[in-house]
């Protein structure tokens, strides 16, 4: 008697368990529950920078598409997606960027898009690393790009702030063909930075 | 020979300085017209460089000699010479002297207008002498290019009138400028 009253009870607390691992199981398998953010392109910034003849020059891309999920009390369910168009690019001279789009450097009619693709978010002393591939002139390689993120409420609408720079090695990726392969004029290290404002879904 | 000028013979530091910017501008007019006859593109860009570098380079050398020749004297022109001679041949100097720095700083300045800082031999970066600027750029770039006209009109009167001492006139100029000429004694 004693023994079937046991096993009773231990029956539902089974099931409860079973029906809590299929939830479990069902939660990791749908998209975490965690905010969706897409670019404000107007209020957002996209740099390179990179020695020419000896000296400093910057740029910038003026489209540069993104989808971030993100919490950062849930780095497992983050992604984060760039598509940079390329032909978007503005060094602040005509000439030069007709020169940057042309086939032994960009090469943007063949490769209209860069794309950087994260799917793992680290925790670092001064904010967090995103660890994913870049593909740049159909090029893939790794790359981690630290950032800062931050949320606030503007308007009743939730916004993150994400803020970062790395570099990368414009060779690695084959911008720079011919004459252009040479690092004397054109230094093989750029920098990238950037300053996007992102709205929430 | 002496370091310093005297009043009938230039000194080592300016002869030395006044050779070197002779060659420098024989480089600077093959590496402008070497990147003119080239598209965009990395060897244009090189070019471009080293003669924006050695642009910069030469108006060091010309402020350099323009303080010299003022702490120093200055070898008079031949008493022989008419006074309208004097007169054109110090009007010459003058106008190299203005040309070694307006070549120079119209090109900074055209460099700036443009957007493209300027590096000398990657040592160090210059300031930008003027805001980026498309049609100042356009201006400038006709500027540099008009001067380097001038500048080629008055050099070829400058050697022209070297020669005509040295040959016709058979006086020292000329070689009171070059290191193994020798020169009237000074007066004891």
């Amino acid at each position: 008697m004693t023994r079937l009253t046991a096993s009773l009870a231990a029956l539902p607390a089974r099931a409860l368990g079973a029906a809590l691992c299929l939830v479990l199981v069902a939660r990791a398998a749908e998209p975490a529950a965690v905010p969706h953010y897409t670019l404000d392109q107007a209020k957002s910034s996209l740099e390179f920078t990179f020695t020419q003849a000896g000296a400093q020059n910057k740029g910038r891309f003026k489209s540069f598409p993104v989808s971030f999920d993100f919490a950062p009390d849930k780095l497992t369910a983050g992604r984060l997606d760039v598509a940079v168009e390329m032909g978007s690019l503005d060094s602040g001279d005509q000439e030069r960027d007709d020169t940057l789009r042309s086939e032994d450097l960009f090469s943007v009619k063949k490769f209209p898009q860069a794309h950087f693709l994260a799917t793992q978010f680290v925790q670092t002393a001064a904010g967090f690393e995103a660890v994913g591939k870049l593909t740049l002139r159909g090029v893939t390689r790794d790359l981690r790009v630290p950032f800062t993120f931050r949320t606030a409420t503007e308007n009743g609408a939730t916004v993150g702030y994400m803020s970062g720079k790395t570099s990368l090695k414009r060779l690695d990726y084959g911008v720079g063909q011919g004459d252009w392969k040479a690092t004397d004029q054109v230094g093989n290290e750029v920098g990238v930075s950037f300053s996007l404002r992102l709205t929430a879904h | 020979m002496a370091l310093r000028n005297t009043t009938r013979r230039w000194g080592a530091l300016s002869q030395l300085l006044h050779w070197l910017i002779v060659i420098l501008i024989i480089l600077q007019v093959t590496l402008a017209s070497m990147a003119d006859d080239l598209p965009a593109g990395a060897k244009k860009l090189g070019l471009l460089a080293r003669h924006k570098s050695v642009g910069i380079t030469i108006l060091m050398l010309a402020l350099a000699r323009l303080v010299w020749r003022l702490l120093n004297p200055t070898p008079a022109l031949p008493q022989t010479l008419k006074s309208w001679e004097q007169s054109l041949a110090r009007l010459t100097h003058a106008l190299l002297y203005v040309l070694l720095f307006a070549m120079p700083l119209s090109g900074w300045m055209m460099s700036s207008a443009r957007g493209f800082p300027v590096s000398w031999f990657g040592f160090f970066t210059l300031p930008d002498l003027v805001p980026k600027n498309r049609s100042l750029y356009e201006a400038l770039l006709t500027t540099h290019s008009t001067l380097a006209w001038v500048l080629g009109a008055v050099v070829t009167l400058h050697v022209a009138a070297a020669l005509k001492h040295h040959f016709m006139l058979r006086d020292d100029v000329l070689r009171r400028m070059l290191p193994l000429g020798s020169s009237t004694p000074e007066p004891k």
